[in-house]
């Protein structure tokens, strides 16, 4: 019995994006991808960390919204490269807009790429783009079911990154609770708890990149 | 390790994936259709896919070893690369990376073919009369 399929075997993106990952590997850079409700925080954790991080540091970064420049203005303060990435009406930043992104950026001289996706927590978990980890942020001004709402970014994201920390005593989110929510859709999921404003809880998550980092170069 | 041993691992390892794609493909249509022995599978790879046909077959070989799906044969047409002018539409077959049409000149084109990598058909053993 013949079964004619005609199906391609990876999707156009699949595509891209393991070529992506063969740059970025060749190149020894490590790339993240930080996912997030819209407003959790992706642009003031990775403020914070700009500042932290030695002027030295050979970090570039991509952040992708709707309309506006507004994030990359802000994340260009740090003075390290950063370039937005307008999507006009689409909801995920897809392998295409990275590579049209990096096309005037010799990888060579990059160590960390962070891409800032899209505020959504759907769509951009089915995108590949040849990171190495995506990364989950949910801040304590959202539910603490949201692991349980949205399962495929928790069940695939390396770290989850509560934040907003500060806000823990006005606000109703049981913390204890949020972590077994992610841990039950992703168990032994790593999860470190961050305030932005406060810049507290920083740590975990630099020593996260130190070691991922550390990972990139030995591979 | 030298870097041509190393990128030849890392193709290697790329196509190990698409390979294991290719194989769960084969076992979901073979079930989906009474569950017989999948005999042969169909592929296309056009020139520019980025896979290579013995890396793929290799790959088919080593992860389907002592599974259902062992033994299988495979039918590889390798279309080549096909450019269309953006400008006045002429189909060519591109010499090298050289992209320009050979008609007007103009060097922007579209790929039309040979960047492939499909799946074409399963052929899986019929079930034994009742």
């Amino acid at each position: 019995m013949r079964v004619e399929v005609e199906e391609k075997v990876l999707s156009e993106n699949d595509k891209l994006a393991i070529g992506l990952r063969e740059r970025f590997a060749r190149d020894k850079v490590l790339c993240v991808n930080l996912i997030s409700s819209p407003g959790s925080g992706k642009t003031a954790l990775l403020e914070r960390t700009l500042e932290i991080l030695p002027k030295t540091a050979r970090v570039a970064l991509l952040t992708g919204d709707l309309q506006t420049e507004n994030d990359a203005r802000r994340l260009a303060r740090a003075g390290f490269p950063v370039k937005q990435i307008t999507t006009g009406d689409t909801c995920h930043l897809d392998a295409s807009m990275i590579i049209k992104a990096l096309a005037d950026w010799d990888l060579a001289g990059i160590d960390i790429l962070f891409i800032e996706n899209v505020g959504n927590l759907v769509c951009p978990t089915s995108y590949d783009l040849g990171e190495h980890a995506k990364i989950v942020l949910l801040s304590v001004t959202e539910g603490e079911d949201k692991p349980l709402k949205y399962p495929s970014i928790f069940a695939i994201a390396e770290l989850c990154i509560i934040n907003k920390i500060d806000l823990l005593p006005y606000v109703p989110f049981d913390l204890e609770r949020a972590i077994a929510n992610a841990r039950h859709v992703h168990p032994g999921m790593e999860i470190v708890q961050t305030s932005c404003t406060k810049v507290q809880g920083l740590e975990p998550w630099l020593a996260w990149i130190e070691r991922r980092r550390a990972q990139v170069m030995a591979e | 390790m030298t870097d041509a041993i190393l990128s030849a691992k890392k193709r290697t390892m790329h196509e190990l994936a698409i390979a294991q794609a290719i194989l769960d493909r084969a076992q979901a249509a073979s079930e989906k259709n009474g569950g017989g022995r999948v005999l042969k599978i169909g592929l296309r790879i056009g020139e520019i896919s980025g896979v290579v046909p013995d890396a793929l077959t290799f790959g088919i070989e080593a992860l389907s070893k002592d599974t259902p799906l062992e033994g299988l044969l495979l039918e590889v047409e390798q279309p080549k690369r096909k450019q269309r002018c953006t400008a006045c539409a002429t189909e060519f077959e591109p010499e090298g990376f050289v992209v320009r049409c050979p008609a007007c000149q103009h060097e922007q084109s579209e790929c039309i073919a040979g960047n492939e990598l499909d799946v074409t058909f399963i052929e899986i053993e019929d079930p034994p009369c009742a």
